[in-house]
């Protein structure tokens, strides 16, 4: 396996510059955003079909490009494998010359072997006379993997490999590419502006806001640690909330907030130590807030922390969950519009609780599930 | 009928055709794929021959390769003559009909995704590579409805060809001068009999267009 990637490369617009720095090791780098964070610009400096300000893109200790130094290899020498947003299959080709097309400078029998094998890597066999037009999406999809991947690359680029797609087919198509990319053990950077995906996707996250990183880190670790509230927002976190911090030590945060007293874990690789009475950011995860039931008698205020009170005034089926939406028994203007929490249950315990019938609840949070936002 | 205006003018539509797809279809390219000072004014140039008179063209085209023009001069120091022979005509050709190729590749070529040319280039295409394996394949039908075009146009020119090779029969009278000689004077069946030979060279050529052009790539 190779594929060690580092970039730290400034481009700029009129109105925009990406700036940006960071670094992957052998494994799937997901770069996710929303749209117009530069995501697309970065895999274009490093495919070489566009040139950056200043910085350098280095790839398996082979230097693509250093503004100082001048060294700027055209897209022909880099040897990476670009998957275009949408494909950008060759209409005018089938589906064997599409995939033949990077391998031209070897030997006519050479080629043809390599080409015949990557289409039965991606069990596309039958379908070699086919032009683009007469593929179903994910056999595009293939085709389009299997033309970046034949000649070999150093590294593969993916540009929202998933977004030509529609909804029903997405879900069996990221698995799909998530096999390949696992078979093929070739080092790739995947954008994407949906979180699922990137995390889906990706062994390690760089989350781009404006041009510029926000954050990096293994998948869990900005799953459960996002580094900032704009990083939760960015991933669509549900339940990001505003305190007041009461006191705060490495391992736990007490905080005030909707006129409860919360118990957080801190987080000691952090050691984030906000001073008393800072605002603080925080979210709660709506599947890891538990519903007491009433029929085991009244919680115990020590099995159970974080204790509230509250009223379901909304809920939403989703299928194999539901989703409630809960207001607090407090005075005052709810955290999110006509609700404080999001609270997510599965189908089953909906239907033992008839929360459909019984709509005033307790539910207690444990500690390691209210995450702290630093500022 | 004499013969020699028709197999002059088919002979000087393709010499101009041949040389209007040389230099029309890399400037069209240049339009369309790249910016570059003076493109704008390189892009007005090109539409001049379908707006100004062909007598005025003719004109300026003389003052070129005349005698006392500057190539003129220039060809003349090594023994050439350009004015007032068959390669005059096929030089007014082409300045009549490269507008048509230029014009019809430009278009062409930028209905091509330019994202199908980048994925060429991560591919290890060199750019004539790209052109030849990407561009071309999906513009050629752009490219030959221009060219057809273009021979059509370049078959019947009369003003510019006038102007610079003039009407000397047997040598540089084209099938359209030759018919304006003949109702001058007077000989309408051999007029008649001309014109019935373009009409059926140009029908011919639009007919094979059409059927070319609902092939697919």
């Amino acid at each position: 396996m190779s594929g060690t990637v580092s970039v730290a490369i400034t481009k700029r617009f009129p109105g925009f510059t990406l700036d940006v720095s960071w670094e992957a090791e052998q494994s799937v780098l997901g770069l996710f955003g929303p749209s117009g964070a530069g995501k697309t610009l970065t895999l274009q400096c490093l495919s070489g079909l566009l040139e950056p300000d200043a910085g350098r893109v280095v790839v398996d200790d082979r230097v693509l490009f250093d503004a100082e130094a001048g060294v700027d290899l055209p897209p022909q020498r880099r040897q990476i494998g670009y998957v275009f947003q949408g494909y950008a299959l060759f209409p005018h080709l089938s589906v064997v010359d599409n995939i033949g097309f990077g391998l031209r400078d070897r030997p006519r029998a050479e080629a043809r072997r390599r080409a015949a094998e990557v289409i039965a890597r991606m069990g596309l066999e039958g379908l070699e006379d086919r032009r683009p037009h007469e593929l179903s999406g994910g056999q595009r999809q293939r085709v389009a993997l299997g033309r970046a991947l034949a000649p070999d690359p150093a590294l593969l680029l993916l540009d929202e490999p998933l977004s030509a797609l529609d909804a029903t087919l997405r879900q069996s198509l990221r698995d799909d590419l998530r096999r390949i990319l696992a078979e093929w053990r070739t080092a790739a950077v995947l954008v994407t502006h949906d979180f699922t995906e990137a995390y889906r996707l990706g062994d390690r996250i760089v989350v781009y806001e404006a041009g510029r990183v926000i954050q990096s880190a293994p998948r869990a670790e900005l799953l459960w640690q996002p580094a900032s509230e704009t990083v939760a927002r960015i991933m669509g976190v549900p339940n990001i909330l505003h305190g007041t911090v009461i006191k705060a030590t490495p391992d736990r945060i007490q905080l005030r907030w909707r006129g409860q007293m919360l118990e957080a874990v801190n987080s000691p690789t952090r050691s984030y130590l906000p001073p008393p009475e800072a605002p603080l950011a925080f979210f709660i995860r709506p599947e890891y807030v538990r519903l007491i039931r009433k029929d085991r008698g009244a919680a115990d205020p020590h099995h159970h922390m974080n204790l509230m009170h509250g009223v379901v005034v909304a809920d939403e089926d989703f299928g194999t969950t539901w989703m409630l939406r809960i207001r607090l028994d407090e005075p005052g203007a709810p955290a999110q519009g006509d609700y404080d929490l999001e609270v997510e249950v599965p189908h089953l315990v909906y239907e033992i609780l008839e929360i459909d019938r019984d709509r005033r609840w307790e539910f207690s949070i444990h500690r390691g599930s209210i995450h702290v936002l630093p500022a | 009928m004499d013969s020699f205006p028709v197999w002059l003018s088919l002979r000087v539509a393709l010499s101009a055709t041949a040389l209007t797809l040389l230099t029309g279809v890399p400037t069209a390219w240049l339009l369309a794929r790249k910016r570059f000072p003076g493109r704008n004014a390189l892009e007005a140039v090109v539409v001049l021959p379908l707006v100004l008179p062909p007598t005025v063209l003719g004109y300026y085209l003389l003052v070129v390769i005349g005698y006392r023009g500057p190539i003129g001069r220039a060809l003349a120091a090594i023994g050439l003559e350009l004015a007032f022979t068959p390669a005059a005509a096929v030089l007014a050709a082409c300045v009549g009909s490269i507008a048509l190729v230029i014009k019809s590749a430009q278009a062409g070529f930028e209905t091509v995704d330019g994202q199908l040319e980048q994925a060429a280039r991560t591919l290890g295409r060199s750019e004539w590579g790209v052109f030849w394996s990407v561009t071309l394949p999906l513009a050629w039908r752009s490219v030959l409805a221009g060219t057809v075009l273009a021979f059509c146009r370049a078959l019947g020119e009369f003003g510019i060809t006038l102007m610079v090779a003039g009407n000397i029969p047997g040598r540089t009278q084209t099938l359209p001068l030759a018919i304006y000689d003949r109702v001058q004077a007077n000989q309408m069946g051999e007029a008649n009999a001309l014109a019935l030979v373009a009409v059926g060279i140009v029908v011919v050529l639009l007919f094979g267009l059409s059927r070319l052009a609902r092939l697919r790539y």
